[in-house]
């Protein structure tokens, strides 16, 4: 569970984000909606180790990681963290398997990178270098980059960003599959993606509190 | 990582090349040119320091120097050997080596002296030759090795490209290799030379005039040890000018040099030139190392994003520059390793130029500072690398 405090976070005297409490269940889909600007990837920078809050607190599991040393942040991130970006972050002239297989570096077990290839649909591509896949193909491996170490928590920088919407939804609901029994956090500008998660937050009126995407209400 | 690191060199390959050849030319030039440098001085210096005196003809000190020491340049001329007789009575003398060189045989040359001349050298194979007989020979290492004559074998020397002497020599023995001037000369007994010369001379004896000269009771030159080095500087004065006449009637002016001082003398004259070479391979080596920087933080800058990419998804500081470190330290130590290797591969064919100067460059011959060259453009090449990665790594990915 992740359990959101006071959260603040300015960039040069503008302020990213500014919201109240919030709370992430383990093993469900949330879609984080809301205008550009309005802080969505910070939130998940922050809950991510990349970016420190300036103020409040993000427990993870009861461990407050935004006070965390950099290096407690770093090991976090590898263990606990598969995130996703927009602009996928691969390196285009590795093949599939390299981009998946750089977590070695970090002593991360990638044996389950062929099955999450196939389950993708990719896994022909495995030894094609990066660069010569489209876009939906891309962010397949970026799905499959961040889910092949087992995360518990999944975070997807508006993953369907990139692409149109037949190939987004297509990889939004095989993101949601993929991430059965994880807590999975998505930032999305595309309201018709609703039905594939279990609970939508609309980042503009946040009061604190995730939405429920059935009732409409805030879960308690 | 290891496998990593070369996946990521092989995705980059033109920039690891041009780093690859910048400091492959930039170090093997810079250690190529003081090996060269300093084993040219020290065979020259070395072989010197062997003797006291040379007492030739009259001429250019440098040429006699050259021609009796490194079997270079042509003899001046001979003098009696009335003059190496009277040496040998000399009671400041230790030793007196006679040396004759008339002849070649497939552009080696052929040096007639006594056996005492190679006491020190080590046979490879078969013996040295007896002072008392005569047709035997001795070769030096490369004579054997590149004309493939072996103990046993008969050769016939020349005078000259087109006069082939008809009197067979027999190859008695094989000098080991030395690298220095004795693996490419063949040595013979004085009177061999003579005896050469002397059956050609009765074969033409009918021919009014021949281009042969008047080989028997003369030498080129006698080299000299004397019992004590002070002695050498008394035996250069009084042997220096003085005039001596053979039974014929004909008189000779000898030239007597200290070999050290001239070989010094030569040196110094070619200080300036050394001076340039070294000034030049400086400058090289410093706008290679310009250069070098330069590819290494473009690369760096390249890797930026890569680096952000690592460590957003989670790829720790440490690992990140133990990555490049280990990349960039690889492409050093092949570039060192290549540049030492092509230093080497240029110096077997600059062999055969110094040689000329009666110099043999030894390949294996290394010296502290060139492996300290290779260690600091080893370090040039890793240095920046470290900085880059450790500026670059410690920013927020989220930012690039």
């Amino acid at each position: 569970m992740i359990n959101i405090t006071g959260l603040s976070k300015t960039f040069q005297n503008e302020t990213a984000l500014d919201y109240k409490d919030m709370v992430f269940e383990t093993g469900k889909s949330y879609m984080l909606l809301g205008a550009s600007g309005c802080g969505k990837s910070t939130l998940l920078n922050m809950i991510a180790g990349v970016l420190s809050p300036d103020r409040g607190s993000i427990l993870i599991d009861g461990t407050d990681m935004s006070a965390a040393p950099q290096k407690e942040k770093d090991k976090f991130r590898i263990e606990k963290i598969g995130f996703i970006f927009q602009d996928f972050k691969l390196i285009d002239d590795m093949t599939v398997a390299d981009n998946i297989n750089i977590l070695r570096l970090e002593g991360v077990d990638t044996a389950a990178m062929d099955e999450l290839l196939r389950r993708l649909g990719i896994f022909e591509k495995k030894n094609k270098k990066v660069r010569h896949l489209s876009g939906g193909q891309k962010q397949r491996v970026a799905i499959a980059r961040a889910l092949v170490k087992s995360p518990d928590i999944i975070l997807a920088d508006e993953p369907t960003g990139n692409l149109n919407y037949a190939i987004g939804e297509q990889v939004i609901r095989e993101l949601v599959q993929a991430a059965q029994g994880k807590t999975l956090i998505a930032v999305t500008h595309d309201e018709r993606l609703r039905p594939y998660f279990d609970c939508v937050i609309d980042m503009n009126d946040v009061t604190g509190s995730p939405y429920d995407v059935d009732s409409g209400k805030a879960v308690e | 990582m290891l496998s990593f690191a070369f996946k990521n060199m092989a995705i980059k390959k033109m920039q690891v090349i041009l780093v690859v050849v910048s400091i492959v030319i930039s170090a093997g030039v810079a250690v190529l040119a003081y090996n060269t440098a300093n084993q040219v001085r020290d065979g020259i210096t070395d072989t010197a320091g062997w003797y006291s005196a040379i007492i030739g003809p009259a001429g250019s000190k440098t040429q006699l120097a050259m021609n009796t020491m490194y079997f270079t340049d042509e003899p001046l001329g001979t003098i009696p050997y009335a003059a190496v007789t009277e040496l040998q009575r000399d009671s400041r003398v230790k030793r007196v080596i006679p040396y004759a060189m008339a002849d070649s045989y497939n552009g080696y040359r052929v040096v007639g002296t006594v056996s005492d001349y190679l006491e020190k050298k080590e046979i490879a194979d078969g013996r040295l030759f007896d002072d008392s007989a005569l047709y035997e020979v001795v070769l030096g290492a490369s004579v054997a090795k590149v004309c493939d004559v072996t103990v046993g074998d008969e050769i016939f020397t020349s005078h000259s490209a087109s006069e082939e002497h008809h009197e067979p020599l027999k190859v008695v023995g094989v000098l080991k290799e030395t690298h220095s001037v004795f693996d490419r000369v063949v040595f013979t007994q004085l009177k061999t030379i003579w005896a050469v010369h002397e059956h050609e001379e009765e074969e033409h004896h009918e021919e009014e005039e021949h281009e042969h000269e008047h080989m028997e009771n003369s030498v080129c030159a006698a080299v000299v040890t004397t019992k004590n080095p002070a002695f050498a500087m008394t035996l250069v004065n009084d042997y220096n000018g003085r005039v001596l006449t053979d039974g014929d009637g004909d008189s000779c002016t000898l030239q007597a040099i200290e070999p050290m001082e001239t070989v010094r003398s030569i040196l110094e004259e070619t200080n300036s030139t050394k001076y340039i070479v070294y000034v030049l391979c400086a400058i090289i080596l410093i706008m290679n190392v310009m250069v070098i920087s330069i590819i290494t933080l473009l690369n760096m800058v390249h890797s930026a994003k890569e680096i952000a990419l690592m460590r957003l998804i989670g790829i720790s500081m440490k690992k990140i520059n133990l990555l490049y470190i280990l990349q960039n330290g690889l492409i050093g130590l092949v570039s060192v390793v290549l540049a030492f290797g092509v230093s080497k591969l240029c110096l077997v064919f600059m062999d055969s130029y110094a040689s000329s100067m009666g110099v043999v460059l030894n390949v294996a011959k290394v010296y502290p500072l060139e492996l300290a060259i290779l260690a600091l453009v080893f370090a040039i090449a890793v240095l920046p690398t470290v900085v880059c990665t450790f500026v670059l790594a410690r920013r927020d990915g989220i930012h690039e």
